[in-house]
């Protein structure tokens, strides 16, 4: 360990160079997988921190909240299914407010029942009973949608009051507002002289005692085929681009991923050639190889420990800023699980370089062939 | 400069190392940056491609479509106004449509446009009950010739004819004359219901060597502050998600440009160390540091060069190879040169980690033998 | 005096003149005198040999002698030209044009050919493009190398790596090249082949020469030898 330890303060910038680009990358991916939370919460936050455990959309409604209506007739059938405890409308619009003095885009979602649609993540104030109220994502709360300040839906001049807040409800990286149903009603009208008609979005449902959603949700589909029922976790799954950026985002991970092993292997390796005259000394004075390769081991575990702490380092004041309008946080799972993925991989990497170091002869101390490159 | 480009052609397995990563770095860079305009260009390509210098909307629409309206008489009066050449009506909704041969919950996403001014790459409008379709949605089963039943109400539009690249919001885009639009959208989409004559928004053409801006000041004026008149590109920012998308993705490019520095300078320091003999006997014969270094760049230079190639290659095949529909993925030419641009910016900074090594070689090292 | 049609003979500038050269250097607290008070002059077409145990600054003086090293005290002239004072950038110019090196280890550049290696240092310096390749062809014909001069020095046996390095060390038509142990590496008779190599080639161009060796076999293949101890020169 001691020449292990020798050697990286001498060649200090190349060790460096090494460490803070695994760093770096390790900082890249974590960064990513925030990003991907993130950017995924901040599109379909809404729907998975809302208390309706199953939600029937429209079947043209192809599971987005914006896409879905439910008519009368639909709605009407859908409650009739045997298995259905408890039902409630659920409606969402999009507007423009002005909220802290500016224009700006909200969501709106309003529910009939408290326990089949409210949010789930109050942090602050409560949830809105009376017309007029409404509870905002948190993280907007500096644009205007604090505690207590009022937001005015356009045209129209409809007034609404924030009376609590709640994290990670946003919907289509909108501010969002939670509100009863017909508040809701009542900002689209206001909105849209021209609307024909306020028809919900969505009808939440709950099983009745001794039925589980899953099976509810295939009995609505089996007798509505208009109807498109989920469970809420699966709603936030197949919101469309959810898929999609989870995809790309994969792809991204995995090449990212294999940069640190390959930076990790090649360096070590060409530094083990480089040396390559010094260990075949070592050798001929009488050093065993194991003795070489722990040495090695050795360096590439603390460039690995030193490289990944970096990136958490850089990562962690990173995941607690909001990008945008996009909350970031900081994922310990993800932490942990790139952490030890990448150690791993990093050791294999440098079996390249330990398969060189358990080549040498020690004879060629003497004739000075084999010296490396 | 001529000594590090023989080294270069007689050694070449010195460089593959180096090579090899920033090749990967350079995929990378591409893939991100194709995967960026995929998903930009499904959520904009329909409003990018409008063959106009304006897009106007209601000032309270806060830039969206669908919140959007402007009735007859400001179009009227928008044609009025000095500087515009020409003025036609746009209007979107985007439903599920049902298509012939596919099962009852295997919709298509589609976006129907009603339109009076043709975008590039379409044709005038069609007749009632018609439109185009874009050809991402062929794999849906929306081609010429079929009629699909469009939203709830079971509106049904027959395809007349084939556009590409025209998506909005992820959805294939249909175009259709404003009846047909109209008429659809009143059906399926009560709460987004239009009167007669009324368009979501307007495209208008200025007049050749008017100044697009000034004329959009005039506009809105012109209708009392009523109207949000911007360029067709600041409309495109404004499509939900396209902003969040690009700075989410710049970001991750940037930091990736400066992993890039770091590793060419890594990899070029190893090689420096390798050389440190033969520097020594090259400035024992005369070879200035800045010599040995501008050659040092040339080799950074020529390895990112063969690296982008060998990463455009790669970014290339997998365009071909990716199946239309699964991940969004747009290779741009834009995209190669501005990724091919960040290497050799990366790679000539990286390589200045190695000057000073280069500087401290000492000449005399040459003499005693190389130890 | 005549002054008609005659000129005056100039006697030829010495090829290396140092005064008092001395070289110090410090390690920790402790002060090392590699050479100490150096004095010498060498005529413009002398071949010297410098004699000395390892450790004894032989290598020193020839750095400095060479321009590759500033000496801590003293002056150094070489072919007339001053470099005491020279600066880093001064001094690689100088070796560029005025010395030719032989080292030890024969520090051939391993991916070029003979030939290239002759063209090293015209390509870091004055660049005189095909007057170089000329000279480089003719010196390679009179090294007995012309057939080999497409070969990598991989390809060379260990005399004829030290006749490349030779002939680029005469490239540039230098006032002064150094020698340090051209034999060291070598068996007896080769040995003193590359000394009678050496000696014809120095004096058929008139080209003074320092041979630094610790072996007392080849200094009859000198003009005169100079003998250090120490860091310390006796004539």
């Amino acid at each position: 360990m001691f020449l292990a330890l020798k050697e990286m303060r001498r060649a200090l910038v190349r060790f460096g160079l090494l460490m803070a680009s695994i760093g770096l990358l390790v900082f890249l991916i974590l960064f990513q997988q925030t990003l991907q939370t993130g950017l995924i919460t901040s599109f379909v936050g809404a729907i998975r921190n809302q208390s309706a455990p199953v939600l029937v959309y429209s079947v043209d409604g192809r599971r987005n909240l914006q896409g879905s209506i439910i008519t009368p007739d639909l709605q009407n059938k859908i409650v009739a299914v045997p298995g259905v405890g408890s039902a409630g409308e659920i409606g969402q619009g999009t507007f423009s407010v002005t909220a802290g003095g500016k224009l700006t885009t909200a969501a709106i979602i309003g529910y009939q029942t408290e326990g089949l649609g409210s949010p789930t993540t109050l942090v602050s104030g409560r949830l809105a009973h009376a017309d007029g109220e409404v509870v905002a994502l948190a993280s907007s709360a500096g644009d205007g949608f604090g505690l207590g300040e009022t937001v005015v839906v356009q045209p129209g001049g409809l007034k609404f009051r924030v009376v609590g807040q709640a994290t990670e409800i946003g919907y289509q990286a909108s501010p969002t507002l939670f509100s009863t149903y017909p508040t809701f009603e009542q900002a689209v009208l206001a909105a849209n002289p021209d609307a024909r008609a306020t028809l919900p979005a969505v009808i939440a449902v709950a099983p009745a005692p001794g039925i589980t959603d899953a099976e509810l949700v295939t009995r609505i589909n089996d007798a509505v085929p208009g109807a498109d029922a989920v469970t809420r976790t699966d709603a936030v799954a197949s919101t469309p681009g959810v898929a999609q950026v989870q995809q790309s985002f994969q792809v991204i991970f995995v090449l990212f991923g294999l940069v640190v092993p390959l930076v990790t292997g090649l360096f070590f390796l060409i530094v083990t050639l480089q040396k390559a005259s010094s260990l075949t000394l070592l050798r001929a004075l009488g050093a065993p190889s194991s003795a070489l390769v722990r040495s090695l081991l050795f360096q590439v575990s603390l460039v690995l420990v030193i490289g990944i702490g970096i990136g958490i380092a850089l990562y962690t004041p990173l995941s607690s800023q909001t990008l945008g309008s996009i909350p970031l946080s900081f994922q310990t799972g993800a932490v942990v699980l790139w952490s030890v993925v990448l150690f791993v991989l990093g050791l294999l990497s440098a079996l390249v370089a330990v398969r060189r170091v358990l080549r040498i002869d020690p004879i060629e101390a003497t004739t000075g062939a084999g010296l490396g490159r | 400069m001529r000594i590090a480009w023989l080294e270069l052609r007689r050694r070449p397995s010195r460089f593959v190392t180096a090579t090899a990563i920033l090749a990967l770095l350079a995929t990378l860079l591409m893939l991100l940056g194709g995967l960026l305009d995929g998903l930009l260009g499904g959520s904009t390509s329909a409003v990018a491609a409008q063959r106009g210098d304006l897009l106007v909307f209601s000032s309270t629409a806060e830039k969206s479509f669908v919140r959007s309206r402007i009735p007859p008489a400001q179009q009227a009066t928008v044609a009025q106004v000095p500087g515009v050449a020409e003025v036609g009506g746009i209007g979107v909704a985007q439903l599920a449509a049902r298509v012939p041969g596919k099962g009852p919950r295997d919709l298509a996403d589609v976006a129907l446009f009603g339109y009076e001014l043709a975008p590039r790459g379409v044709p005038a409008p069609p007749g009632p009950g018609e439109a185009y379709a874009d050809s991402s949605l062929e794999r849906k089963g929306v081609r010429t010739g079929v009629t699909i039943e469009v939203g709830p109400a079971r509106t049904p539009i027959r395809i007349v004819g084939t556009v590409n690249g025209l998506s909005y919001s992820d959805h294939g885009t249909l175009w259709s004359s404003a009846d047909t639009w109209r008429t659809t959208i009143n059906a399926n989409l009560p709460e987004a219901g239009v009167g007669p004559g009324v368009f979501q928004a307007l495209v208008v053409r200025v007049d050749p060597g008017a100044d697009a801006t000034a004329v959009a000041g005039r506009i809105d004026r012109a209708t009392g502050g009523a109207t949000e008149s911007l360029t067709v590109s600041d409309a495109v920012d404004a499509i939900p998600g396209v902003s969040q998308q690009r700075s989410t993705f710049n970001q991750i490019i940037g930091v990736t440009v400066v992993i890039a520095v770091v590793v060419v300078a890594l990899f070029f320091a190893l090689l420096t160390v390798e050389r440190t003999v033969l520097y020594g006997v090259l400035k024992a014969l005369g070879a200035t540091s800045g010599t040995l270094f501008g050659g040092v760049v040339l080799q950074g230079v020529v390895v990112t060069a063969i690296a982008t190639a060998v990463g455009a290659g790669i970014a290339l095949l997998l365009a071909a190879v990716i199946p239309p529909g699964t991940i969004p993925y747009t290779l741009l030419a834009s995209r190669v040169l501005s990724s091919a641009l960040f290497l050799l910016f990366a790679a000539i900074f990286g390589c200045v980690f190695s000057l000073r090594r280069v500087l401290r070689i000492d000449p005399a090292s040459a003499i005693g033998g190389g130890q | 005096m005549t002054t008609v049609g005659q000129e005056q003979e100039q006697p030829p500038r010495p090829a290396l003149e140092m005064v008092g050269v001395r070289k110090i250097y410090k390690m920790g607290d402790e002060e090392v005198v590699a050479l100490d008070h150096a004095t010498l002059m060498i005529g413009a077409d002398e071949v010297v040999a410098l004699l000395g145990p390892s450790g004894s600054g032989k290598t020193t003086l020839c750095s400095i002698a060479g321009g590759l090293l500033a000496p801590t005290a003293g002056s150094v002239v070489v072919g007339g030209q001053d470099i005491t004072g020279y600066n880093a950038k001064r001094l690689a110019k100088f070796r560029q044009e005025t010395v030719g090196f032989v080292f030890q280890s024969v520090n051939l550049v391993p991916f070029l050919t003979a030939r290239e290696n002759l063209l090293v240092v015209d390509q870091l310096g004055r660049r005189t493009g095909k007057a170089a390749r000329d000279r480089a062809d003719q010196l390679l014909e009179e090294l007995g190398l012309a057939d080999r001069r497409d070969n990598l020095p991989s390809q060379l046996s260990g005399g004829q790596r030290q006749r490349v390095a030779i002939g680029r060390s005469l490239m540039n038509e230098p006032q002064l090249v150094l020698f340090d142990e051209p034999t060291s590496a070598l068996d007896t008779e080769l040995g003193e082949q590359v000394m009678e190599l050496i000696r014809t080639e120095m004096k058929s161009r008139g080209t003074a020469a320092v041979v630094v060796t610790h072996d007392e076999r080849i200094v009859h293949y000198t003009d005169r030898t100079m003998h250090i101890t120490d860091g310390v020169l006796h004539a």
